[in-house]
């Protein structure tokens, strides 16, 4: 198994003193889905959004697919690494002048240079997958939660990816509306996507995840199989997290 | 007691309207002697033009007019609709040929524009010359790079610093000094780059004020998406952001057309100058009255006219409410 992603002891740190990424190392697999779970200021978010250049690093070393990414931050690089890594947000951060359709297609056209006809194949082709397909014309404020975020899902598959992360995809997204955005995950990870997840849905992790990651103050604490992680966890933070996260 | 008060105030307030209002009637039906207007009319529109090429400014001024009523009242949909921003940004380029000539039309000097034709090109010429240069300040001044952000700045603040009168009295004096002899600028070119670079200042801190509205995260989503800075910046955050600061950038319009007024102190015979010009007339002497409230009047129309096409402008780019 190829690795996609690798990352050896990273630091990142806002303000002296602090360190919301201290040391972390870890490898992702080409086609496997990594679940990412710890409490809110655990570093998690910070991790993910290193993967494409989102933060830069202080220091360390990250490999995704083949390019290498460290401090010094290479823009070429950078963008190398977001031609093939797609990313989902937690607020969905859809372009509220753009029609849903338009909001696909803008990347595959100006970036990748597609033949706006069959950009627009691929985007209803995508909606379809997603079960949205009759809201194609309608703006990002007229859709629901959950239809915004299958749209920002499909924007990042329009570029046809290798990695997609997802950055606690559901967690600004109403109860009822959790379970369509996760559907369409796990389709994506029966597809064989590799995946990387941010998220706080304990019934996603234990049926999708390949492996659960779960970090604190900026450390990885655990990395198990899902079976290990929820009915029999290695560390007491990893338990105590879970008998919160359980009630 | 209250009651009583309120009433008493209602009927008081009333009462200096209807008299106001009927001693206004009665002065514009019977008081004002309108001559001083209506047997002017062709100079208030066109100035001392040339009387056999006087066609062309008011072919000009009707072209704009069925554009603008076209604009408001014409087809949703359809190739019409289309074409509506191509024909706007054309009539800045066709109103300087008709009104300069060439192209076989003979030519006019701008001495011999005015009137309301003059006061329209001004305020469409300068205001499309000072868009563009306002957007690239402010953007400017967002950049990351020193040198730029600190120019615009500077820029910036310093235009503002400066009255309108001053800026179009250096447009007037010293842009000739600046240029090699021979060459030579005519004055309403001076002035329209005077407003230009004047006006530009102002619209850069409005569209900043639309820039800043966008969330960063717009900005990071089209990043990962590989979208370059500048198409981010073309793409996702200039469409948006001009839509914010549309309405402050209608206030700059408007200003804009009320501010070439001030060229009639130098000399040029837009609206007001050819009106100052007519009260100098011994047959007209003494109508200012008149003639500022035939003034009031047009300015008025002609704001009204932009604060719809402001609104229709609004409507069509709020991206819910036109797909309805």
């Amino acid at each position: 198994m190829t690795v996609a992603i690798r990352a050896t002891d990273l630091v990142k740190s806002f303000a002296p003193g602090q360190r919301a990424l201290d040391g972390v190392s870890l490898e992702v697999s080409t086609g496997e889905v990594l679940v990412v779970m710890g409490p809110s200021g655990s570093g998690k978010s910070t991790l993910i959004r290193t993967f494409n250049g989102l933060e830069s690093l202080n220091a360390g070393e990250l490999d995704v697919l083949g390019i290498p990414l460290d401090a010094s931050y290479d823009p070429r690089q950078v963008r190398a690494i977001r031609r093939r890594v797609g990313m989902v947000f937690q607020q969905f951060n859809l372009f509220p002048h753009l029609s849903v359709v338009e909001n696909i297609t803008l990347a595959p056209v100006k970036v990748q240079q597609r033949s706006l006809l069959e950009a627009e194949e691929r985007a209803i082709e995508l909606l379809d997958q997603m079960g949205i397909r009759d809201q194609a014309r309608k703006f990002p404020s007229q859709l629901s939660g959950g239809q915004q975020q299958r749209v920002a899902i499909a924007r990042a598959l329009a570029l046809d990816p290798e990695v997609m992360l997802f950055d606690e995809p559901t967690s600004a997204l109403d109860p009822e509306r959790v379970k369509e955005v996760l559907d369409a995950m796990r389709q994506l990870a029966r597809g064989g996507m590799t995946m990387v997840v941010v998220t706080h849905e304990l019934g996603f992790a234990r049926e999708v995840a390949d492996r659960v990651m779960f970090m604190d103050q900026g450390r990885v604490v655990e990395m198990s199989d899902p079976e290990t992680f929820f009915s029999n966890a290695r560390e007491e933070r990893s338990r105590r997290f879970l008998s919160q996260m359980s009630h | 007691m209250n009651r009583w008060l309120d009433r008493l105030i209602s009927a008081v307030v009333l009462a200096l309207v209807g008299w106001a209002g009927a001693s206004l009637l009665h002065w514009l039906v019977s008081g004002a002697a309108w001559s001083v207007v209506s047997s002017n009319l062709p100079l208030y529109a066109v100035g001392s033009y040339p009387e056999d090429e006087r066609w062309r400014p008011l072919l000009w001024m009707l072209l704009l007019l069925l554009l603008t009523l076209g604009t408001l009242l014409g087809p949703r949909s359809g190739w019409l609709r289309r074409a509506l921003p191509a024909l706007w940004m054309a009539m800045v380029p066709l109103g300087v040929v008709l009104l300069a000539g060439g192209l076989g039309l003979l030519p006019v000097p701008s001495r011999d524009w005015g009137g309301l034709s003059l006061t329209l090109l001004l305020t469409v010429g300068s205001a499309v010359l000072a868009l563009p240069l306002g957007v690239m300040l402010a953007i400017g001044r967002q950049s990351s790079l020193p040198v730029l952000r600190y120019a615009s700045a500077v820029y910036i603040e310093a235009m503002r610093a400066v009255p309108l009168i001053a800026v179009l009295f250096f447009g007037q004096l010293l842009i000739p000094l600046f240029l090699p002899v021979g060459v030579e600028l005519n004055r309403v070119l001076r002035a329209v780059i005077a407003f230009a670079v004047f006006a530009a200042a102002y619209i850069a801190e409005d569209v900043r004020g639309g820039l800043q509205a966008i969330p960063p995260t717009q900005i990071e989503a089209a990043a990962v998406l590989g979208l370059s800075p500048r198409q981010s910046m073309q793409l996702v955050v200039l469409p948006q952001a001009l839509r914010i600061a549309l309405p402050a950038l209608t206030n700059q319009a408007v200003g804009l057309l009320q501010n070439t007024s001030l060229l009639a102190i130098l000399g040029l015979v837009e609206l007001l100058g050819i009106s100052r010009s007519l009260l100098a007339n011994p047959a007209f002497i003494g109508r200012y009255l008149e003639v500022y409230v035939w003034l009031a009047g047009v300015y008025w129309l002609v704001c009204t006219a932009m604060a719809l096409l402001a609104r229709h402008l609004e409507i069509q780019l709020d991206p819910v409410r036109s797909s309805r």
